[in-house]
């Protein structure tokens, strides 16, 4: 398989600021790959290196095994780009924004331009100040999406769209992928990711923490296991690929939460059967999980997904 | 209430005073150092006798530079000698105070985030005001003191700096209304410029022909103080209540409008657009289109105005050598001097111009939207060609088109096309000095692109060796550090190819570092 995209121990500094300390990417031809990290761990940053606008200080970024820095004119007649604060200019239209844009890109589909407007809900004959912010995030999104490319390369795209609105581009971006284009979506919305991409690469502070597919990654993490029951599991927190195991006596019955290794869930249901399951909740590792583990805190109950996958928005 | 306006002061001041501080330490250093450069030349009452004899032999020097009454006084003659900057600098100071802190802070939504807190909507165009207000009373005391240590009498020189703070306050009053109504920083200025135009223009018609007109403008309030003359207080009174009034609509506004809205707002536009703003040239026309019209505007103005003015000012001149003098023009034919006198100024609003358009390209790329452009197959090198191309292209109509007008209003005034070609090709000999404009911008755009105010420093230093370099009798290096000394001052000098060519090859270095700068440098880079 090909790699559109190609980074090995990258870096960069600012002044006294190291923005990039060693990052690697490898996107492959055909996937969705999701680009994940916090504020400030160097997402853009790296986006902007591998576009030739600014220039990397060490390693390697290729793309379409070119260098992006020498050759950034014509590589970008295989991409489009969404950047993470969508600028404008205000006194355009949201149409004519879309054909300065789409006249720099290598193709535009008008059919496809068309039937993104009417997806997106937007009114191409207002200035671009009186849109609002998300609209003005649709103008950027339907540009690129309309763009015959190969590679799509978003940066936090959904800053702004309300739920509808990111099923609709959720939706845009599995069928632009059935078209054979690649993807690099930079995010730090973990729903959004987990709905879309193939491979992730997760950042923090510069680095490369770790990387992987959506199922390589799960098996390295642990399921959450919520299970009320009428009496005690015998000797559950000593079992075999059982941690973090609390219980509580709540209202006359046992109220039990732990985690475990995916491959013992078979033997330890076991158990639990045999201190008689008033409710159970099995939650398979998310994304949350992995993130906060990379992060250097511990998994967490499934509710830390709502904590943080919520505060975004 | 008042809580909040104190903080709201405080925010304006803590986010403005660098700039507040710049202006008017440089404003008022400026004109104390004219001042006293004034008063060492006519350092005896003879003198400063003959230059009054010789401004007011005609009425073409009243309509430039205001009607001075006392003019036989130093204070007379500073106040002649700032008539024409006075008029536009006073007035810019009190637009740019207050249009910087209101319009602008809500165009880019910083104000909504500051009406959120405990600010009420009044407030903060209140302070805009309060704080420009300060600045102009500033600028005005310091302007005092120094006439009085040049020489000037106390209660004249008092009279005459609150004079100029009163068109300062009008000026920054009325640009705060302006604030109120339209959408954009830019239209607040476009508007007020125009306003300052008219007045202007009223002015000068009022001077001429010694009518009441004179009392409808802004500026000619300024002047029916008499601080030299008759010291008629009262007049200060004018542009403070009317002042006080337009500050107090604004303010009336401010309070009752919906935040975000206009008076005046464009119609939905076309939903695509043109296949001319597609191409990078097409779009690079659009975005400097506005730039050009308003120097173009400018530039014919002036022009128009000057022309039809020449034959009184050869008029004067003959009756009075001293004038000629007094305008910088020593000896040689009246006619080639006068059309020295005002090709120098169209060659420096022609430097405005290429200053101000080459500027938007740091703003694209300060708002982020240069990151938008370069991200398509639009290379670096062409983008930067096109833009420079059509500014390029748009200086030269500037000054074809304003040469142009100079020619045929000054056949019109002298009744005579024999200077047409000398005038023409006088606009063209300044071409490489502008362009050194274009190579300065664009190599500080390429190396350090936040130091881009530099250029406009430069720019204020040469249009202050330009207008009153040779009147003040500056030292000839200080002379040489504008490039429009070089030129040689046409058509009454002789021009030296030589040091056109040199000039063109200063300015071809510096647009080729600008542009291998660029092509090297990190997009956005802070």
């Amino acid at each position: 398989m090909s790699e559109v995209v190609h980074i090995r121990e990258l870096t960069k500094t600012f002044g006294k600021v190291r923005a990039l300390d060693g990052l690697s990417l490898s996107v492959r031809a055909g996937e969705v790959h999701g680009f994940l990290g916090p504020n400030g761990a160097g997402k853009s940053t790296t986006i902007r290196i591998l576009l030739g606008l600014i220039r990397a200080g060490g390693g390697t970024a290729e793309l379409f095994g070119a260098d992006p820095w020498r050759e950034a004119a014509r590589l970008h007649g295989r991409l489009a780009y969404v950047a993470g604060d969508v600028a404008l200019w205000p006194g355009l239209t949201g149409g004519q924004c879309l054909d300065v844009m789409g006249a720099t890109h290598g193709r535009v589909d008008e059919k496809r331009r068309e039937q993104l407007i009417e997806r997106f809900e937007l009114d191409p004959g207002k200035r671009i100040r009186d849109y609002s912010k998300g609209n003005r995030q649709k103008v950027a999104l339907v540009a690129a999406l309309a763009a015959d490319v190969d590679l799509l390369v978003l940066d936090e795209p959904t800053s702004g769209l309300d739920p509808l609105m990111e099923q609709a581009f959720q939706q845009c971006v599995r069928e632009r992928r059935t078209d054979g284009v690649t993807v690099l979506l930079s995010s730090h919305i973990l729903g959004e990711v987990e709905a879309l991409a193939d491979r992730v690469s997760i950042v923090r502070h510069g680095r490369t923490v770790t990387t992987g597919s959506l199922a390589d990654l799960r098996r390295h993490t642990r399921t959450s296991v919520h299970v009320v029951t009428a009496r005690e599991p015998e000797g559950l927190a000593r079992a075999d690929g059982v941690a973090e195991c609390v219980s509580e006596r709540l209202d006359g019955q046992v109220d039990t939460r732990f985690t475990i290794d995916a491959d013992q869930l078979d033997a330890t249901i076991g158990r639990l059967h045999a201190a008689q399951i008033h409710t159970l909740t099995v939650t398979p590792p998310s994304l949350d999980a992995l993130f906060l583990r990379n992060y250097g805190e511990m998994p967490d109950a499934p509710d830390s997904r709502e904590s943080l996958a919520g505060a975004p928005q | 209430m008042n809580a909040g306006l104190g903080t709201m002061v405080g925010i304006v001041w803590r986010t403005r005073r660098r700039g507040i501080a710049v202006w008017v330490v440089a404003l008022a250093a400026s004109m104390v150092g004219t001042a006293a450069s004034i008063a060492g030349l006519y350092d005896t009452p003879a003198k400063i006798h003959s230059y009054a004899e010789a401004v007011t032999s005609g009425s073409a020097l009243a309509a430039i530079n205001g009607h001075v009454e006392g003019i036989d006084s130093l204070g007379g003659v500073i106040q002649d000698e700032f008539g024409f900057l006075a008029s536009f600098l006073l007035p810019l100071l009190g637009i740019g105070l207050v249009a910087g802190s209101t319009r602008r802070e809500e165009e880019s939504g910083r104000l909504e985030t500051i009406l959120g807190g405990r600010i009420a909507r009044h407030q903060p165009v209140l302070a805009a005001l309060a704080v420009a207000t300060a600045a102009i009373v500033a600028t005005s005391a310091m302007f005092a003191a120094g006439l009085d240590v040049v020489g000037v009498p106390v209660s004249r020189a008092i009279l005459y700096s609150a004079s100029l703070g009163g068109i300062a306050f009008l000026f920054a009053a009325y640009a705060a209304l302006m604030a109120q109504l339209v959408l954009h920083a830019r239209g607040v200025y476009t508007w007020s410029l125009i306003m300052l135009t008219v007045a202007y223009v009223v002015r000068g018609i009022g001077d001429t022909t010694k009518s009441w007109l004179t009392w409808l403008s802004p500026l000619g309030w300024a002047e029916k103080a008499a601080p030299f003359g008759d010291q008629r207080w009262w007049a200060l009174a004018v542009p403070i209540v009317v002042g006080a009034a337009l500050g107090g609509a604004a303010v009336w506004l401010a309070a009752r409008r919906d935040i975000g809205s206009v008076l005046w707002r464009r119609a939905a536009g076309s939903a695509r657009s043109t296949s001319l703003h597609r191409q990078p040239i097409g779009f690079a026309i659009w975005i400097h289109r506005p730039a050009m019209i308003g120097w173009l505007a400018g530039g014919v103005l002036l022009t128009a105005m000057m022309g039809s003015l020449a034959q009184q000012l050869l008029d004067a001149m003959a009756g009075n050598p001293a004038l000629a003098e007094a305008m910088g023009i020593q000896d040689g034919r009246p006619l080639d001097g006068f059309v020295a006198v005002t090709q120098l100024y169209l060659a420096v609003l022609a430097g405005g111009y290429v200053v101000q358009a080459l500027g938007t390209l740091r703003t694209e790329e300060a708002e982020g939207r240069l990151e938008a452009r370069l991200a398509g197959t639009l290379s670096r090198t062409r983008w930067l060609a096109a833009h420079a191309g059509v500014v390029l292209a748009g200086l030269v109509l500037i000054v074809v088109a304003s040469s142009s007008v100079l020619a045929l209003s000054t056949a019109w005034s002298v009744g005579s096309n024999d200077d047409a070609g000398v005038v023409m090709t006088a606009g063209l000999d300044y071409l490489p000095a502008e362009l050194v404009f274009a190579g300065l911008a664009l190599a500080l755009f390429g190396l350090w692109p936040r130091g881009f105010g530099l250029t406009w420093a430069a720019y204020a230093v040469v249009t202050f060796i330009a207008f009153l370099g040779p009147g003040l009798k500056l030292a000839r290096s200080v002379l040489d550090l504008a490039p429009t000394t070089h030129v040689g001052n046409p058509p009454l000098g002789t021009v030296d190819p030589g040091s056109l060519t040199a000039l063109a090859g200063v300015a071809i270095a510096l647009l080729l570092v600008g542009f291998i700068a660029f092509n090297r440098r990190d997009v956005p880079r802070a």
